[in-house]
């Protein structure tokens, strides 16, 4: 058994008050000339890695629109009930596409899991963690606000086909 | 005597509760010599939401009871309305100081419970990743015991290291507190060169933190004064009320389930267990302290160790396929469908999983009807055992001792209230 004997028996001098202030102080004098561990916020922004789950969007391809064929999978695995999906046809090749697809950001939790289980890369985490709104319908984020460019969400499919 | 009769149901219950302890006293009795007062749930030493009601007289606490419950959400419920994969994230909020190891702790159950075996890398990961909450979790522990106490500087040097972890897991995971990271059958994502070289240069810096803070409190008059034989707990009344992790290491008891059980690979790894045998508030304080520097040894070694090979399992009637093989080959796809439908369907039967969290022993007892929901579930979480310890150390002691006792045991109560 690794009983131990705690380093407790203070020597006289460690008793004593005075040297032991001098001590804490001269280790406050020390520490005021470290580097500064804070981030001065909105000045200097934080820039999430690629492995970074932000706000979750939809992928927008350059012209065919939304990669989504609204499997509504990624509402049926949402631990928040978060996602609505409503499916329409379309002529295009895809054949389906979401009329609706909404993602209520006071509901989400950041998960992840509608990116993992989507089939066609069509919701992907963004580096976006700057959400604010000044009403609930506000947080409710329709198709204008989730769909993204392909081009700017590049590094997180990388990353999405290199790691998962 | 008014005042009592308007109080509601439950401050009768805990006042009557009080009044028991002693069968003597009435409370006519009480109102004379002896005060009831309450602390918390909005008292900032009661980390979160603990409510203590305490029967004093003038400084000296007579009996103590307990009142948890202000953040119940539910957990053990809901869990039997969703699928094992939809649980995960709900993990994360039990014991939020060390969110990994519950991650971990939970998909190991369900893996028993479904009979998954699980990659060499993975495994080695999730221990990299375990430790490392346990550091993170007991930086906290730590930090906020010397605030309690009144040192304001361990707070802030504790976090500051702490912070350095929640970079680490927003590297790994992509989240720094909800990491959500283990899957059923493996981890989320490979750790990348760029996440192990930030563990290391962490490990490396984190040895001089570690000293300096020790300096700070370890031979700390005040520090030591203040908690000395402060909160004592016997080793017998420890294993009687099932207190585990550090809490009933203080008290003399060697128990640690990655020896005494070993799950994972810890049976491979060369690391103490550190056991004080005094049981107060310092040998508490002690075994965290202890179990830092263990902590930060067994990571080194699982880097050292690491292996190569999957992170996911390869069964794919109960785990998620990989990303690449769902866009391009059809029966991946319908097995993605499948699990997340209608979940991974364990056998019929029931299965009890505990590790060695950061504050105890995590269980899940689980019992599967064959679909693809817990039919029953049931969380043994450490800091709602480790709580049943109060009423008794804090017996005797001046009420504002009660605040480094509470400190000491170190609940979260995301956890005790489940
Ligand atoms: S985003 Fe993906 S998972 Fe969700 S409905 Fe569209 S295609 Fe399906
Ligand atoms: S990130 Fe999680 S909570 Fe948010 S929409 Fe996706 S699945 Fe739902």
């Amino acid at each position: 058994m690794a009983v131990k004997k705690r380093a407790k028996d203070l020597n006289i001098l460690e008793k004593l008050y005075i040297p032991e202030i001098v001590k804490g102080m001269t280790l406050t004098l020390k520490n005021m000339f470290r580097p500064r561990v804070t981030m001065e916020y909105p000045e200097q922004k934080f820039e999430p890695p690629a492995s970074y789950r932000g706000r979750p969007v939809l992928v927008q391809e350059q012209d065919a629109g939304e990669r989504c064929v609204a499997c509504g999978l990624c509402s049926r695995v949402c631990p928040a009930l978060a996602i609505e999906v409503q499916a329409n046809e379309t002529d295009r090749e895809k054949e389906r596409f979401p009329e609706k697809f909404e993602i209520n950001m006071l509901r989400c939790i950041f998960c992840g899991f509608c990116e993992e289980v989507c089939p066609e890369e069509a919701i992907v985490m963004s580096k976006d963690y700057e959400l604010v709104y000044t009403n609930r319908e506000d947080a409710i984020y329709g198709k204008d606000k989730l769909l993204v460019p392909v081009e700017q969400l590049q590094d997180r499919i990388d990353y999405l086909r290199n790691f998962k | 005597m008014e005042k009592y009769h308007s109080a509601n149901l439950s401050d009768q219950r805990i006042i009557d509760a009080l009044i028991a302890q002693d069968p003597d006293i009435t409370i006519e009795d009480a109102l004379e010599n002896e005060m009831i007062i309450n602390m918390g749930p909005q008292h900032p030493a009661t980390h979160g939401v603990l409510r203590l009601v305490a029967r004093l007289d003038g400084e000296t606490v007579m009996s103590v009871v307990p009142e948890l419950g202000y953040l119940h959400r539910g957990y053990e419920k809901m869990a039997e309305n969703m699928t094992y994969l939809e649980y995960i994230p709900h993990t994360d909020r039990l014991d939020y100081t060390s969110t990994m190891a519950n991650n971990v702790a939970y998909v190991m159950a369900v893996e028993k419970l479904a009979g998954i075996e699980v990659p060499k890398r993975a495994q080695y990961i999730r221990m990299i990743v375990a430790e490392l909450s346990r550091i993170a979790g007991h930086l906290v522990a730590v930090g906020t015991f010397a605030l309690d106490v009144g040192a304001v500087t361990a707070f802030m040097w504790t976090f500051r290291e702490r912070e350095k972890i929640q970079n680490i897991f927003d590297r790994i995971a992509g989240a720094r507190f909800t990491t959500s990271y283990t899957r059923i059958g493996g981890v989320a994502s490979d750790l990348d060169s760029e996440a192990i070289k930030m563990i290391k240069e962490f490990l490396d810096q984190y040895k001089d933190a570690h000293e300096e803070f020790e300096k700070l409190l370890n031979t700390n008059r005040i520090f030591i004064d203040r908690l000395e034989g402060i909160g004592i707990l016997p080793k017998e009344d420890a294993i009687n009320l099932g207190i585990t992790g550090p809490n009933l290491r203080g008290s003399g008891v060697e128990y640690d389930i990655r020896r005494a059980k070993p799950y994972l690979f810890y049976n491979e790894i060369d690391f103490n267990i550190p056991v004080y045998n005094e049981g107060d508030s310092l040998a508490r304080y002690f075994v965290r302290v202890d179990e830092l520097k263990e902590s930060s040894k067994i990571v080194y070694q699982c880097l050292d160790k690491l292996p190569q090979g999957p992170t996911m399992a390869n069964d794919a009637k109960k785990v998620l396929p990989k990303k690449e093989e769902i866009y391009t080959k059809m029966e991946e796809l319908i097995h993605d469908f499948m699990l997340v439908n209608f979940g991974i369907n364990p056998p019929v039967g029931d299965v009890y999983s505990a590790v060695e969290n950061p504050k105890g022993e995590l269980g899940f007892y689980i019992v599967s009807n064959g679909t693809g929901y817990p039919w029953k579930f049931k969380i043994r979480s450490p800091s709602f055992c480790n709580l049943q310890a109060l009423p008794l150390i804090c017996k005797n002691q001046m009420i504002s001792d009660v605040v480094a006792i509470i400190g000491s045991i170190d609940p979260v109560m995301g956890e005790a209230d489940k």
